[in-house]
């Protein structure tokens, strides 16, 4: 490792610098002219949907990957060659992207860690010290022997980290690592991973295309496109943006839609709400045009809030003119037949008592539902909660062990063809052909599904309008954006104009804007043309936009409520949601978890609470911070998200299992 | 170097090549079976075949005639048939392959000192195979032939059989044949066996083995961690070469106890000559697991280099001896040849170091280039 060098990098105490990053694959270019530096004991986050760039940093800045100019510095030494980046690997932990993917599914366990441990020459005292620690503060002591491929999928993630961590290195970098993980995992991830940069003082590289986890950073670069949008402390980075967020309930929704939308570049319903961004505006004024706006309509829980860092990424965007991709689904309101009672009022879909088993153990257990036409439903529930099999049930694809139901007014049991004529689906994975045109594709599913000849032209027509794929018909589908690959695949599954439609986790993998897109075809659907929408998730993001959610957990339906009537249930069982803004957020979290504040959870350098008495937290709490020499800035009340609703209900229904 | 490292590894991956069932079954299971299918499936001697009768002249003369055929360890009697339709239903159902017509006053004829056509009707479905029958027939049919003029003569000349049968037929070829006495295929066909599976079998598995850790992103483990190149390839490829050579052993003994060809060779350099071999295979694996990114590609890539040399340059189907000189040529660029000689030499002619070394020696060769290539191509840091 001779020709390691040494370079004084220009901000002393940072571990990591990197300036003027360049990387490109072949012809395309993956990251361009990105600078930024970690600090010790920081936690950095890189925010940005797919195709950011975020991997190809992470893995230069880890020495197994080149780059083609700039400069990566870590501890100091330039990384520009194979013999200084085996220099620096000693003092890195490095996690890849994907569920466990880096781990041996053949070994259990212990296994997996001992391997880890031994590759990177801890000794076996060291090692039996550190694993002891890390299995009890990730609770997987009560799995050392099971085979890693039979792991959950939160558990797999929390493994990965022990293995990341057992050589104890300063800097850990992990590619996205709460991608495709339960909320309930993920906060429990998140939770881990600040106890042990406390106790460890190590520092971490974090990438997520979760925006709501952005608050967990103390300061991050937000991507796109390989390019760094904004950069800083997460807070410093939404005040760029400055505006209100207005949040309201209009009746009829599609037409205010089509009202705000030529006005405020940032409209979208969510679920029975609108958001809109006011760019620039204060909360006094950006109410008062919004009412103006809508002086025709019935405008009722209207309140303003700060821009959250989805708000802000998109403002950043297209203040920097990088989201004239694709065009816009334009909103049909002339034909709005939301007066159309008798339409409305027929439900699509009844489920009864629905049972599943596979050999003796139960997956879906007494399930009951309904859904309304035009109404957006959502099953929610982590890996495993039964929702899939729900879905298949519904689909005629398997047969229920007990119970029935309806689907598109056809008998589940019985009339499995006729419902599959009168549905559409769409899968997680990316189901069209890939080799074929847009147009091809969409010709392909009308044929499929028995478009009659005559009416073909018109079809493939209107799915190209309402999906908003105008001027990509002659593209490969292999070669589309993510986002609008989505939209393909949803006009392909409404080629044939079915009364539901069943999607399963459509937007997972796409990025803020193309997310906000496609659930504006979704709205129109469901809103319009009357469309019941079933859609399984464990994404929040999407959770919130449905108009109803059913929340699964261990095969049965733990709650089924409007998303507003699960947050006012929570505040009624568990009490509200306090901010706890402190100057010292990590020693104050582990104070206020010993006072018996079991959910309390970090949020960038706030902590969040559920408590019912809010003066009494005050009083609780602050004699403790105060003894410890901690400065408390603030208590304030919070509207719990659906995230802290999900997690209370799997967390009480554990509890309750235990 | 660190002995350690190598060594964890190497336990890792044995582990898990013992617990995946897909690669168990393709390190043991899948050279026992293509040993027992390709070693019986490949047999190219023809005896036994079955045949059919229609004796239309059931003369003492004919049944003599018949009788030759009858008794020829190369044929199967089936039985007599009544007339040519039924004949012609039993090749139709391979029933029998073949079918002798005596045609009425055969004795008659033959005495009055006229030719006759007997008929013989061959199923040519597998061309070798009726080749092979019709040398045969015609054999009995001259022997026969020969047995009428000995007979005609002896009693024109008024002497004995045996002094005619010396002037008849004055040339005997007196045939023995070296190294496989009972020229049976399958002595030969097992150690080429040997060759074929251990060149395709190992490169196959280690392959899998390497871009599986590539497609899973395991890889980065390696990459980011501080073992070196040289620990990696050691101990991620040393299970490989010890499940390759506990498989020579098994082909081994397989080839010599299920298909009972001898080994007459020196058995210690055999199999330092089968573990160079096996680690050269091996390599062949590790080199297209860099180049593949794909577990498909991988196995297309490794099937493709290794059945094409394994059929074609290695001796299996033409000898290296009667090929043309561009393919002998390229008959000595695989590693195929060099062991093809190895085994050939082990089990039938019993040869050793001193007539063989030079095969080990361009083998070992082989597997160093192979193996420097590898490294020289493996990088921890990579460009995509």
């Amino acid at each position: 490792m001779g020709e390691a060098t040494l370079v004084i990098s220009a901000q002393p105490d940072s571990i990591v610098n990197v300036q003027n990053f360049h990387k490109r694959y072949r012809k395309q270019t993956a990251v361009e002219g990105v600078s930024f530096a970690i600090k010790k004991g920081e936690i950095y986050g890189l925010i940005g949907p797919d195709g950011a760039g975020k991997s190809s940093l992470m893995k230069a800045i880890s020495g197994i990957l080149t780059y083609d100019s700039g400069s990566v510095e870590v501890f100091g030494t330039l990384i520009s060659s194979e013999a200084s980046a085996e220099s620096v690997k000693g003092r890195i932990g490095f996690m890849p992207q994907g569920l466990g993917q880096n781990l041996y599914g053949e070994l259990s366990v212990e296994e997996n860690i001992d391997f880890f441990a031994q590759l990177r020459e801890v000794s076996p005292e060291q090692l039996i010290s550190r694993k002891c620690k890390l299995l009890a503060m990730t609770r997987l002591e009560k799995f050392t022997d099971r085979p890693m491929k039979l792991l959950s999928g939160g558990m797999k993630q929390k493994l990965g980290l022990v293995c990341t961590l057992i050589h104890e290195p300063e800097l850990i970098i992990l590619d996205e690592p709460t991608t495709g993980v339960d909320p309930v995992s993920r906060r429990d991830f998140w939770a881990i991973l600040t106890e042990l940069l406390r106790e460890q003082n190590i520092s971490a590289l974090v990438s997520t295309a979760y925006m709501d986890e952005a608050t967990r950073f103390q300061q991050l670069s937000l991507m796109y496109e390989g390019k760094v949008i904004a950069a800083g402390e997460p807070e410093k980075i939404i005040a760029k943006v400055p505006g209100t967020l207005v949040e309201l309930v209009a009746h009829p929704q599609a037409a205010a839609l089509s009202q705000l939308k030529p006005i405020f570049q940032q409209v979208e319903a969510v679920g029975a709400v609108l958001r809109v961004f006011a760019e620039g505006q204060e909360e006094e004024t950006a109410i008062k045009q919004v009412k103006s706006l809508l002086s025709n309509q019935e405008v009722s829980a209207i309140h303003a809030s700060q821009p959250e860092m989805e708000d802000a990424f998109i403002a950043l965007l297209s203040q920097a003119n990088l989201t004239d991709s694709d065009t816009a689904p334009a909103i049909n309101t002339h034909k709005e037949s939301e007066i159309d009672a008798s339409k409305k009022d027929g439900l699509a879909i009844e489920a009864e008592n629905l049972c599943r088993n596979f050999g003796a153990f139960r997956a879906v257990d007494q399930v009951s539902f309904q859904v309304k036409q035009g109404e957006i439903f959502g099953l929610l529930g982590a890996n495993g909660a039964g929702k899939s099999t729900v879905f298949k049930m519904l689909t005629g694809i398997m047969r229920p062990t007990g119970g029935e139901g309806k689907v598109a007014g056809q008998d589940m049991l019985r009339a499995t063809q006729a419902i599959k004529e009168r549905i559409g689906y769409m899968s997680q994975a990316f189901s069209l052909y890939q080799d074929m045109t847009v147009l091809e594709n969409i010709r392909l599913y009308a044929r499929i599904y028995a478009v009659p000849r005559k009416q073909l032209k018109q079809r493939v027509d209107w799915v190209i309008e309402t999906a908003g794929l105008q001027g990509v018909e002659k593209r490969l589908a292999g070669a589309l954006p993510m986002g609008i690959r989505q939209r393909l695949a949803l006009g392909c599954a409404l080629v044939h104009k079915p009364k539901v439609l069943f999607l399963d986790e459509p937007t997972s993998s796409v990025d803020p804007v193309g997310r906000r897109r496609f659930w504006d075809i979704l709205i129109q659907m469901a809103r319009v043309e009357q469309v019941a929408i079933l859609v399984t998730t464990h994404h929040m993001s999407e959770a919130e936009h449905c108009d109803h959610l059913a929340l699964m957990y261990a095969g049965r339906i733990i709650a089924d409520a409007t998303p507003a009537q699960m947050k006012v249930a929570l505040v009624e069982a568990a009490g509200e949601l306090l901010e706890v803004s402190t100057d010292q957020p990590l020693l104050a979290l582990k104070l206020i978890e010993q006072a018996g504040f079991d959910e309390a959870a970090l949020f960038g350098k706030k902590i969040h609470l559920l408590a019912k008495e809010s003066q009494q937290v005050r009083q609780q709490i602050e004699p403790l911070l105060t003894a410890s020499h901690i400065s408390l800035h603030s208590i304030s009340p919070r509207p719990p998200s659906l995230e802290d609703v999900f997690i209370h209900q799997i967390m009480t229904h554990e509890n309750e299992v235990e | 170097m660190n002995i350690n490292r190598v060594k964890i590894l190497a336990f890792k991956e044995w582990r898990e090549i013992l617990r995946d069932r897909l690669f168990f079954s393709l390190a043991f299971v899948a050279p026992i079976s293509m040993m027992l299918v390709f070693g019986y499936g490949i047999k190219m001697d023809v005896e036994n075949i079955p045949f059919a009768i229609l004796d239309q002249d059931r003369s003492a003369m004919s049944r003599d005639y018949l009788h030759l055929f009858i008794d020829s360890r190369y044929f199967d009697y089936q039985g007599d048939v009544a007339n040519e339709r039924e004949i012609d239903n039993l090749i139709a159902g391979s029933k029998i392959r073949f079918a002798i017509i005596v045609p009425p006053k055969f004795q008659q004829t033959l005495l009055s000192g006229r030719p006759i056509a007997v008929e013989s009707l061959i199923d040519g479905t597998f061309p070798s195979r009726a080749s092979i029958s019709k040398g045969y027939v015609a054999a009995i049919n001259n022997a026969f032939n020969t047995q009428l003029l000995t007979a005609y003569m002896s009693q024109k000349m008024g002497t004995t059989p045996e002094k005619v049968a010396g002037f008849v037929s004055p040339i005997k070829i007196q045939l023995r044949y070296l190294y496989n006495q009972e020229i049976k295929s399958i002595w030969s066909i097992a150690p080429l066996m040997m060759m074929f599976i251990l060149l395709m079998m190992p490169p196959l598995l280690t392959a899998l083995g390497v871009v599986r850790e590539k497609e899973n992103g395991s890889i980065y483990n390696i990459y980011s961690s501080t073992i070196t190149r040289g620990e990696f390839l050691i101990g991620k490829l040393f299970p490989y070469v010890v499940i390759s050579c506990i498989n020579v052993v098994i082909l081994w003994l397989m080839a010599i106890f299920i298909f009972g060809a001898p080994f007459k060779g020196d058995p210690v350099f055999f199999f330092i000559a089968s573990v160079i071999y096996v680690t050269c295979t091996t390599g062949i694996g590790l080199l297209v697991s860099l180049i593949a990114k794909t577990q498909v590609s991988a196995m297309m890539i490794t099937v493709l280099v290794t059945m094409v040399p394994a059929i074609l340059y290695s001796g299996l189907m033409v000898p290296i001896a009667s090929m043309d000189a561009a393919s002998k040529f390229e008959a000595h660029l695989f590693p195929a040849m060099y062991y093809t000689e190895i085994t050939l030499g082990g089990f039938l002619k019993g040869v050793g170091m001193d007539e063989l070394w030079t095969h080990a020696a361009a083998l070992l060769l082989y597997t160093l280039v192979l193996w420097l290539a590898s490294f020289s191509l493996f990088h921890k840091r990579v460009k995509a």
